[in-house]
This record gives structure tokens, C-alpha cells and sequence, in this order.
């Protein structure tokens, strides 16, 4: 650190951060790239949404969408060491309060739209600061218990609910015509990129501030953080708070881009998929969400087809989700810092490492 | 002393103000308030098998095992699967199915040995990545299901089935499937050996001491890890038992195991940390409750949506305002 303090702040900035900048340039070139190769424009072929380049615009939407999600559960699984199973509330509740705001709220889609964003963030927040009060009495296994049960509760009733059509859901046909999946793609596409920018930034900036530490030191040991001084509980409302009203805007960019608010939102995948995703990317790291959404979203995309081994067909994208769990199983016991911190560990380990990445050890301290 | 007064008092309350209040909304029908109550018991048997293996790896093992379900599931399938296939048709229909339930019971034990040995030991020291990792079993457990036998529904067909399933008996003018009852009885039975199992013999007198205190037991020279092993297969094995006896009821589908998993953890969190008396009245408790909603919001609000909702509902109460459960010690 010492040596580089010569150099002005932008540099070195620019040079710690150069493999992240990397990525990102490269996304915001990938629509024009594909574009460039399969000869699609990114704006769609003859005014309408079509072609190679339009479709892993969307691809890369969803996998915009998981990795903000994914980054909201790392900040409590990972950094806090809360374990929640109830993600998927504050992803569909997101979600249903965008859907409803613009549907039913007869207003404009600008303003429907504020307004939903709006409502849906500070509902989740509420939501996740009460349920994060709950965490004073109820610790480890029994939180997860006590979100499960939340997160089933309302997936149940919802999916039942007349208001929003109960299990078949309402189309969503009222959006700002800037931002509307359908016809303005490739804007879309930038303001989801733009969201995962400013989450990253968000999460990083927050993790490397003296409240960071705090929750850290939660995860390690949270008697002993209690015992220097810290009134714990404010800390964990804190992050669960966050993390649901993040996780509420992964919902929200959800149901924009499939133009359907349905109760599978609520279920239990989008709390299974974050969790796979933290996990096998790298607990309690900033790049692993980031590198677990891509990889798990897109090696689905990739293998959605049938395979010909020999005389025998094999329809891997059937069977994906089996393939996932296993591979999740085998990452929590081989491989239990993920992708990254295994990667890190390895290459501290070579002595090759110029500095050591800022990651941090995987949430192994118990209740 | 007068804790476990208050505790019984406060169970024979919930347990008559469950039965009045069916008694009182059932209008005078005794028929409909006797099948409302043996619903109960037979879900309250069924959640038992789910649950009793729950609670004692729970306060054994430290570990909550969210496969609990998915071994039930198992359960359901494989007796299903066996007792339709083709190629054991040539067997009468009363044997097979009793052979149906023991092949099930044993592929239980057999995943239950593989999870524990293989998956859970390496992790006693990680007890968050135990717990997350159940979790991922249970997916794997339902994909593998849902790759086997699709996602469709199978429903048990009455008129082809065995002896005691065709049957039905009269219950003030109400009729009620035989084979439920005998669900019911054999869950009671399993109560009473799981509970001989644990007071009378060596080996339960180990389990409850390593409830107590593992680290102790083990430091007497006795092979904690051996025991953990057993405890979690007869857990594993106990639940798909119940999947299996709940087939020819409930037939065999993908949601079976939250379906059941979930009202499993509620009664183990209201029986109380590890303990076998807590889960064994718990069970009945839930059972009840949650057939008496179902009654109640069949019949007078005219959705479903209440009863399914009950387990978690219930769950969330008990965590909220009694976290320790009906037999648990005060202090965690």
C-alpha cells in the first residue's frame, strides 16, 4: 500500500480495479459485439424485438437480476452470517408491489412506476426490519426456521389471493415506453447493468466502512462483538433491512422484463437461487454472487438442449436443476469458500499472489 | 415442578379449546365433528413419523434436517411405484403392499446412511454449511423424484387396491376410511416403541445422554459418531415409513415434502429441543389444528387456503411467543 501512495488516488483506483472495469466494458460492448457477429442489430430486426443480439440482451437481463439478488443474500449469509431461507419474499413481494403500482394504480407508467419502486423498497425494508427484530430472540437455525415459514405463509396465501388472479397471475401491459423490455431492449439492458454497477459499489463501500466491520465481526462472533460494545441487533437490522430492499428491486426488474406478476415469484427457487449462487460462487466475497449468477444462469442456458453421447440422447436442461443440487452439494463439501475463495486460498497459497484480493473467509462461525 | 404442571395444563386447554371449538362449529353433527377429529389424529400420526426423527437428530446432532421431507416423499414413491408396477402384479394385492412399505422404509435407511456418513460427517466442525447443505439434498432428492417419475400427481386408486384400503366403517352416520385408522394406530404404536427404544434400552439410554450432553458421552468412551449414524438412519428411515403408510391415502406428488416438512418442524419447535414427549403430543396438537382449520375454512369461509397456511402459521406463533416449546428448557 505503502509503495503506490506516490500515485495519484485515480490510479490507483483504476489499478486495483481493473479486472472489474474490464468486465463491465465488456458488457456494455457485448450487445454491439453480438450484434457485430451474427449480423442482428441490438435494437431488433425490421423494428421488432428479434435476433441473436436482442436475446442475450435478455439473457443477460436475468442474469443482471440474479446477480443483485444474489449480491442481497450474500450481504446477510455472507457478511452477516444470518441465515435466511426466506429470500424469495422480499423478491416477490418486490415484484407484486411493482406489478400492482403499475396495473392498478391507474396512474401513468412514469409515475406508476416511481411509485411502485418506491413503495415496494421502503415495504421490504419494514419487512425486513421486523423480521429482523425477530432475530433478538431467535438466532441460527431457528431464523431460518421462522423466514421459511414466512416466506411459505405468504407464497401460500398469495398464490391463492383473488385480487391478484391466485395462481395464474396478471400481465403487466402498462410500462414507460424508455425502459419497456419489449421494444427498448438494449435500454433496458444498461439499466440493469447500471443497478448491479451501483449495488456492487454499494455493497463493497458499505462492507469496507466501520459498519462493515461490525457486521463481520457479527459473523465471526457475535457474543463477542456484543461484548466490545455493539448493540448487535441494530447492526443485523441493518443488513437484513437492506438486503430485502435490494432483493425488492431484484423482484421489481423481474417482472418488468418477463411482463407477467405471478405467485412462482414468491416460491421457493429465488430463495434456493441466490443461496446456490453465494455459495458456489464464493460466501461472504464481493465478485462471488457475481461470478455464481453468471455462471449458474448462463452454463443453463448453455446446456438447455439434448446432448448425443453415442446411440443415447441425454436432455441435460431437463434435468438441470438435479445437476445444480449436486453440484451444490459437492461445492459445500469440497470446495465450501466457493469459486473465489477457493481460488484466492490457491493462489496465497502459490505465493504468487501480488496482493491478496479483498475477500474474506467463508461464514464458518456457527449460531 | 409447576412449569411441567403449566405446560400440561396448557396442552389439555389447547387440546379441548381445539375440540370444543370444532364441536361447537360442526353444529350438533357428530358425524362431521368425529370425522374432523380423526383427521386430525391421522395427520397427527402421519407428522409424527416425520417429526420424531426430526427432533431426536436435532437434539442429538445439532443438526435440523431439511431432507426430513424429502425422505418422506421417497417413502411415498417408491411403495406407490412398487405397488403398481407391472411386474408385481402376479402378487396379491395385501401382500404387496406391506413388502411395498418395508422396500420403502429400507431405501429411507439406506439414503439416511449415505447422508450422514458421506455428506453430513465431514461437517460437524461447519455446522452452518450442515444445515445448507440438508438443504441442497432435499432439492437433489426432489429433482432426482421428478426425473424418476415426472412431475405428475399420482393418485392411489381405491377399487384396485388391497383388503383394508377398499374398506369403509360409519361414524354416526359419516363414513371414514378403515385404512386411516390403522394409519392412526400404527402411529401410536410407533410412539409407544420409539419411546421403549429410548427408555428402556442401552442404546436409548446413550441417545439421551448425548441429548444432554454429547461431548460427555463421548469423552466416557462410547462411539458418539456410531450412534449419530444410527439415530439419523432410524430417523431417515422412520419417515419414509410414514410416506409409505400414507400412500394409499395421499398417492405420491412433488409437494408431499414441504407439504409435510414444514408442519414436522412446527411440531418439533413446539414439542420443545429434543425432546420425545414434546414431539409425540406436539404432533396430535398440530394434527388437530390444522384439521379443524380445514373444517372450519371449508365450511364456513369457503376456501382451502387457511388450512395449508396453518403449519406456518402456527410455527411462526410458537417461535414468536414461545421459543422454547412445550418441554424445552427455559434458557437457550
Amino acid at each position: 500500500m505503502k509503495a503506490v501512495k506516490t500515485q495519484p488516488l485515480w490510479r490507483r483506483t483504476l489499478q486495483s480495479n481493473i479486472g472489474y472495469l474490464a468486465v463491465v466494458f465488456f458488457l456494455v460492448i457485448f450487445p454491439h459485439l453480438v450484434g457485430w457477429m451474427t449480423g442482428d442489430s441490438p435494437f431488433g430486426v425490421n423494428g421488432r424485438p428479434r435476433g441473436q443480439s436482442v436475446f442475450w440482451q435478455s439473457v443477460f437481463i436475468e442474469v443482471f437480476i440474479l446477480t443483485i439478488l444474489a449480491m442481497s443474500y450474500n450481504l446477510i449469509f455472507g457478511f452477516t452470517g444470518v441465515i435466511s431461507f426466506g429470500h424469495a419474499l422480499f423478491f416477490g413481494l418486490g415484484g407484486y408491489i411493482m406489478g400492482l403500482a403499475l396495473e392498478r394504480s391507474g396512474l401513468g407508467a412514469e409515475a406508476a412506476l416511481l411509485l411502485g419502486a418506491v413503495i415496494g423498497v421502503v415495504v421490504c425494508g419494514v419487512l425486513g426490519f421486523l423480521m429482523g427484530l425477530v432475530s433478538l430472540r431467535l438466532r441460527g437455525v431457528y431464523f431460518a426456521i421462522f423466514t421459511l415459514a414466512i416466506a411459505e405463509m405468504v407464497a401460500i396465501y398469495i398464490g391463492r389471493w383473488p385480487v391478484t388472479n391466485a395462481e395464474d397471475g396478471f400481465p403487466l401491459a402498462n410500462m414507460p415506453e424508455l425502459i419497456n423490455p419489449t421494444r427498448n431492449r438494449l435500454t433496458y439492458y444498461y439499466l440493469a447493468l447500471l443497478l448491479v454497477i451501483i449495488t456492487f459499489l454499494f455493497i463493497r463501500r458499505l462492507m469496507n466502512s466501520p459498519t462493515g466491520k461490525v457486521l463481520l465481526a457479527i459473523r465471526e462472533n457475535e457474543n463477542r462483538a456484543q461484548a466490545i460494545g455493539y448493540n448487535t441487533l441494530t447492526y443485523k437490522l441493518l443488513a437484513i433491512a437492506l438486503a430485502g430492499m435490494i432483493a425488492a428491486g431484484a423482484g421489481m426488474l423481474h417482472v418488468i422484463l418477463n411482463r407477467k406478476v405471478g405467485p412462482e415469484i414468491l416460491s421457493v427457487t429465488y430463495t434456493v437461487d441466490p443461496l446456490l449462487m453465494t455459495i458456489i460462487g464464493g460466501v461472504g466475497t464481493f465478485s462471488g454472487p457475481i461470478i455464481g449468477a453468471a455462471g449458474l444462469h448462463l452454463s443453463e442456458r448453455i446446456f438447455n438442449r439434448e446432448f448425443v453421447i453415442g446411440t443415447t440422447s441425454v436432455n441435460i436442461g431437463e434435468n438441470w436443476s438435479l445437476i445444480l443440487g449436486i453440484i451444490f452439494v459437492v461445492v459445500v463439501l469440497v470446495f465450501p469458500q466457493g469459486i473465489v475463495g477457493t481460488w484466492t486460498r490457491w493462489r496465497s497459497r502459490r505465493g504468487t499472489a501480488r496482493a491478496p484480493a479483498p475477500t474474506v473467509r467463508a461464514a464458518n462461525a456457527g449460531d | 415442578m409447576t412449569r411441567t404442571r403449566n405446560t400440561y395444563l396448557l396442552i389439555v386447554g389447547l387440546t379441548a379449546a381445539l375440540l370444543v371449538f370444532s364441536f361447537l362449529t360442526s353444529a350438533g353433527d357428530l358425524g362431521s365433528f368425529g370425522t374432523t377429529v380423526l383427521s386430525g389424529l391421522f395427520l397427527g400420526a402421519l407428522y409424527f413419523l416425520v417429526a420424531s426423527g426430526l427432533s431426536i437428530v436435532f437434539g442429538l446432532m445439532d443438526i435440523l434436517n431439511f431432507a426430513q421431507g424429502a425422505y418422506f416423499m421417497i417413502g411415498a414413491y417408491v411403495t406407490f411405484a412398487l405397488f403398481h408396477s407391472n411386474m408385481f402384479q402376479g402378487i396379491d394385492a395385501n401382500l404387496r403392499f406391506p413388502l411395498g412399505v418395508i422396500v420403502a422404509t429400507g431405501v429411507g435407511a439406506l439414503f439416511g446412511v449415505i447422508l450422514e456418513r458421506v455428506l453430513l460427517r465431514p461437517l460437524y466442525a461447519r455446522p452452518v454449511f450442515q444445515l445448507v447443505l440438508t438443504f441442497g439434498v432435499a432439492i437433489v432428492f426432489g429433482e432426482a423424484l421428478k426425473a424418476i417419475w415426472g412431475t405428475e400427481a399420482y393418485s392411489w386408486n381405491p377399487n384396485t387396491s388391497f383388503g383394508i384400503h377398499q374398506s369403509q366403517f360409519e361414524i354416526f352416520g359419516r363414513q371414514f376410511g378403515t385404512y386411516r385408522l390403522v394409519v392412526i394406530a400404527v402411529g401410536a404404536l410407533l410412539i409407544v416403541l420409539i419411546g421403549l427404544l429410548l427408555q428402556r434400552t442401552r442404546i436409548g439410554i446413550i441417545i439421551r445422554a448425548g441429548v444432554e450432553d454429547s461431548e460427555m458421552v463421548s469423552a466416557l468412551g462410547i462411539n458418539v459418531r456410531a450412534v449419530f449414524t444410527m439415530v439419523f438412519t432410524l430417523g431417515c428411515a422412520v419417515a419414509a415409513f410414514g410416506g409409505a403408510i400414507a400412500a394409499p391415502f395421499l398417492g405420491a406428488n412433488l409437494g408431499m415434502g414441504n407439504a409435510f416438512l414444514l408442519p414436522g418442524i412446527a411440531v418439533v419447535v413446539l414439542g420443545g429441543l429434543g425432546s420425545y414427549t414434546g414431539t409425540a403430543i406436539g404432533s396430535f396438537l398440530v394434527g388437530l389444528a390444522v384439521a379443524v382449520v380445514a373444517k372450519f375454512s371449508a365450511e364456513f369461509l369457503n376456501q382451502t387456503v387457511w388450512s395449508s397456511m396453518t403449519p406456518m402459521l402456527l410455527l411462526i406463533l410458537i417461535l414468536l411467543l414461545r421459543p422454547s416449546g412445550l418441554f424445552g428448557k427455559e434458557s437457550r
